[in-house]
């Protein structure tokens, strides 16, 4: 679990990005240090990077996580690392699954219809796939070790495809989302049209953000042991 | 407190944002109190540890 102090810094930051993100007026010229510009192609829905690329940035980082803690287990069979590895597998979905959905919403309304096809849309239906089919793999074996050790093998293989997937294809595709080949209005993510102002607010997003989804991973990591725990009482009585 | 109405009432954004910020103190609250449950499972495990 995370400490009070980080808590409460939690708190505070997260409510700053919503107000921020809700409030802070959109301006041709940014004058004021609340200001935030057009950016063409994206005008009053830009408040959107604020939320959806945060989602996309947590599925990578808990891949990565889910990843990490498969090698661990690889090395040193204690079976912590692999209920910390599915623990960061669970979020990690989520998070995809949040990445699409809110995604989905901004393409309607940006280009139209729910769904096209484009370069980044199928890459991350892809990856929802992936990581889907370690669920059913996870479920499919019973006995603990078996389980962990493929699971951890997999992870690392499907974790391998996430910067071709999240990074590569889409910038190298033509597509409608921002920063594919053929975008000359808003850019790739990184220099994006967002002024210095808009940029600070989106980083203290990605961190709030951060924060929580590693408290939500520390919890769902002690959920387990406890059930783990309560289980093994349960045959021992 | 009618000022406040008529300003909300013409700018309807803020209403949202009133809305979003109380969900996220809802959810924050609500993470909070598992975080509390779970620690105070540790410390019963512990207790029970040390008492075996």
């Amino acid at each position: 679990m995370i400490s009070r102090s980080m808590k409460i810094f939690l708190f505070f930051i997260m409510s700053f990005v919503l107000i921020a993100g809700f409030s802070f007026p959109i301006v041709k010229s940014p004058i004021k240090w609340f200001d935030f510009p057009f950016i063409e192609g994206l005008e009053d829905k830009a408040r959107i990077i604020l939320f959806h690329v945060p989602t996309a940035w947590l599925a990578v980082i808990s891949f990565f996580t889910s990843m990490f803690y498969g090698v661990k287990y690889l090395r040193k069979q204690d079976i912590i690392n692999d209920i910390k590895s599915e623990s960061a597998l669970k979020l990690g979905m989520i998070f995809c699954i949040l990445a699409t959905i809110t995604g989905s919403i901004w393409a309607k309304f940006s280009w139209g219809s729910f769904w096209h096809w484009d370069p980044r849309e199928t890459s991350i239906f892809i990856l929802l796939l992936i990581y889907g089919a370690l669920f059913a793999l996870r479920s499919a074996i019973d006995n603990n070790e078996k389980r962990a050790r493929l699971s951890a093998v997999y992870s690392i293989l499907a974790f391998l495809t996430v910067p071709f997937f999240v990074f590569i294809m889409p910038r190298i595709m033509t597509g409608l989302h921002p920063g594919s080949s053929d975008d000359t209005t808003a850019g790739p993510i990184i220099n994006f049209h967002m002024n210095s102002n808009m940029l600070i607010v989106f980083f203290i997003s990605l961190i709030a953000f951060t924060i929580y989804a590693y408290w939500l991973w520390k919890l769902d990591i002690k959920t387990t042991l406890v059930k783990n725990f309560l289980n093994n009482k349960k045959r021992g009585n | 407190m009618t000022d406040f109405y008529n300003f909300l009432s013409e700018n309807s954004i803020y209403i949202v944002l009133l809305i979003v910020l109380s969900i996220w103190i809802g959810i924050f609250i609500f993470t909070n109190n598992i975080d509390k449950k779970l620690k105070s499972f540790d410390k019963m495990l512990e207790e029970d540890s040390t008492n075996e």
